[in-house]
């Protein structure tokens, strides 16, 4: 079976301080590290591990700048077989309505028995991307996916409601599967592993090469935009205890017997 | 003038509380845009459901169909799309449960809606909906609005809405034929499965050590559960310590885990994504250390340290027995 995998590359912004920019509608990025959104790491890898069973092949596509290629080298190292960057001036601006748009055009003139990503991603914290490119490609779609197990013409799989529940699902394919973190294992991948695959081409396409007009990408196809950004007050909330490490430790054990009536 | 539906979300024939806080963000932006509330209802065997949700709302559309029965997405997507239609322009509101996560993309491209997910306030201005969000590892406070459409579709983060029972006033209720035909769905519900149940009950526990994806990559999980020995606690975690198999999902504490209230709830290199913090709603006392000053977790709790936890942990445990001595 054929699976595209959409990744996306992603600020990690899960540590230190975020600062918002001057315009007040977007946080400044050029200090940040850049990675592979965490929840699209274990799709690439369920691919690969469908595909290392059933056969087939897996593309690894993403919507971003040029500097995305070392998300999609990786992707490669674990075994995808080719991998395309969709990068053009006029993206500037997409939510993930436009962003759809894009991959939905690139996905027309492909043939593929699955679509695997992420269900959210950590920059825009949405989980709306999967569900609107299979929408506007006309095929069923979950989120939260794990358990997937295709066989002739459709796909069981279970999704996560809440509470530790689940439910079993039967979908025809061709389907696109949000997946939930923790499916699997991510593969541990070598520099070696990444050297190998150091030879293969990863093309940048365009608006043009995939044939879609301007106004339905961007700021001028988005359905969502941005007013303004704050970074919530801070001091709100917790008693930060002061001193060494050792010293804060030991102030702790002293509210935890007080005010938790632990020993 | 935009009208305001609300969709009753249910599950096992009953109704969940994402219904009620949805109905209570309806009542509110109903009011302030000056517009009407309707809540939708598509289910099976809904009549005592139907007339829960008469009592709090001046209208209900329900429609009875085997097919809504399990919440189906796709089954929801066209009887949604067909009720919905010619009563535009829209603004519907959802719970963003784990159910509604999967519905409401799909559903927003079928009715030419824009989608906010996981809003947590909104505003008007100028007579138009504006919602707010959070970004980047949920730690940005984002207003965003909406274009290239008039209908509006948002999903709600749950525990930001309250809802107050208004008691008694009826509305009426519209039962519609389903809009559903004959054809087979591509999305079939299977069964429910529940989750493994394990040796430690962490949904009972009063004493919590609670470890998240600051604890590293590879921890010694010897110290942590020595510190919850100590404590006379258990061990409990957030969602990336269960992706890395460093304990099993029995011990995982969220909205997708275990919702839990000990009387002590100390979280170690927890960030604290609403996720999370979903399912300790309620603990008397929550301590945390975490390295970073901004992690959300110091919003819900009552003491922090801002240290790395390896340093942290060893003396507290220390200090701990000495207390006990």
């Amino acid at each position: 079976m054929d699976i595209i995998v959409c990744m996306k590359w992603v600020p990690d912004t899960s540590e230190g301080d975020l600062v918002i920019d001057r315009d007040g509608k977007e946080i400044k990025k050029d200090s940040l590290d850049y990675d592979m959104n965490d929840w699209d790491r274990f799709a690439i890898e369920e691919a690969v591990r469908i595909k290392e069973k059933l056969g087939g092949t897996v593309t690894a596509v993403t919507v971003g700048p040029d500097d995305a290629e070392e998300m999609l080298r990786e992707c490669l190292a674990r075994g995808a077989d080719e991998a395309f960057v969709l990068s053009d001036d006029s993206f500037e601006g997409s939510d993930s309505y436009a962003t759809a748009q894009v991959l939905a055009q690139f996905m027309r003139n492909r043939s593929y028995g699955l679509i695997l990503t992420g269900t959210l991603a950590d920059d825009d914290c949405a989980g709306e991307f999967g569900g609107l490119l299979a929408a506007m490609l006309g095929i069923p779609a979950s989120t939260l996916v794990s358990g997937i197990e295709p066989d002739e013409g459709k796909v069981k799989f279970k999704r996560e409601l809440e509470g530790g529940l689940y439910e079993a699902i039967e979908m025809n394919l061709p389907a696109l599967l949000a997946v939930a973190t923790g499916l699997n294992e991510p593969r541990f991948v070598s520099v070696r592993a990444v050297r190998k695959v150091a030879s293969i081409e990863i093309p940048v396409l365009g608006l043009d090469d995939i044939g879609l007009e301007e106004s339905k990408v961007g700021a001028a196809g988005a359905r969502i935009q941005i007013e303004s950004m704050v970074l919530p007050p801070e001091g709100e909330g917790a008693e930060i205890i002061k001193g060494t490490a050792e010293e804060a430790a030991a102030k702790l054990a002293e509210i935890l017997k007080e005010k938790g009536g632990i020993l | 003038m935009r009208q305001i539906f609300v969709l009753a979300e249910h599950r096992k024939h009953q109704l969940r509380d994402t219904t009620w806080e949805a109905v209570a963000a309806g009542r509110k932006l109903a009011g302030e845009l000056g517009a009407e509330l309707t809540c939708l209802l598509l289910g099976s065997n809904i009549d005592p459901m139907t007339e829960v949700l008469a009592r709090e709302c001046p209208k209900v559309i329900a429609v009875d169909d085997p097919r809504f029965a399990n919440f189906n997405s796709e089954a929801l997507t066209k009887g949604l799309g067909s009720i919905l239609k010619g009563r535009e322009p829209f603004m519907l509101i959802m719970g963003n449960s784990n159910s509604i996560i999967e519905l409401a993309p799909g559903l927003s491209f079928a009715l030419d809606a824009a989608l906010a997910t996981d809003c947590f306030g909104f505003e008007v201005r100028d007579g138009k909906p504006l919602a707010w969000r959070q970004m980047y590892s949920y730690k940005v406070n984002t207003l965003v609005s909406f274009k290239n459409t008039e209908n509006i579709i948002v999903t709600l983060r749950g525990g930001f809405f309250q809802f107050t029972p208004t008691a008694g006033a009826s509305g009426t209720v519209e039962k519609l034929p389903s809009p559903l035909g004959d054809e087979p769905l591509g999305k079939r519900f299977l069964n429910y499965v529940e989750a493994e149940k394990g040796d430690v009950d962490v949904a009972s526990a009063d004493i919590i050590v609670s470890l998240g994806r600051g604890i590293g990559d590879e921890p010694d999980m010897d110290v942590f559960q020595s510190l919850a020995d100590t404590m006379g606690g258990v061990l409990a975690c957030s969602r990336p310590i269960v992706d890395k198999s460093l304990l099993p999902k029995y011990h995982q504490v969220g909205t997708s885990g275990v919702e839990v209230k000990p009387k002590v709830y100390l979280a170690l290199g927890i960030s604290g994504a609403f996720q999370h913090v979903g399912g300790i709603k309620g603990s008397p006392l929550i301590v945390a250390v975490n390295k970073d000053p901004r992690a959300p977790i110091f919003r819900v709790a009552q003491y922090g340290i801002v240290a790395d936890l390896n340093q942290v942990v060893p003396v507290l445990e220390e200090k701990i027995k000495e207390l006990k001595r």
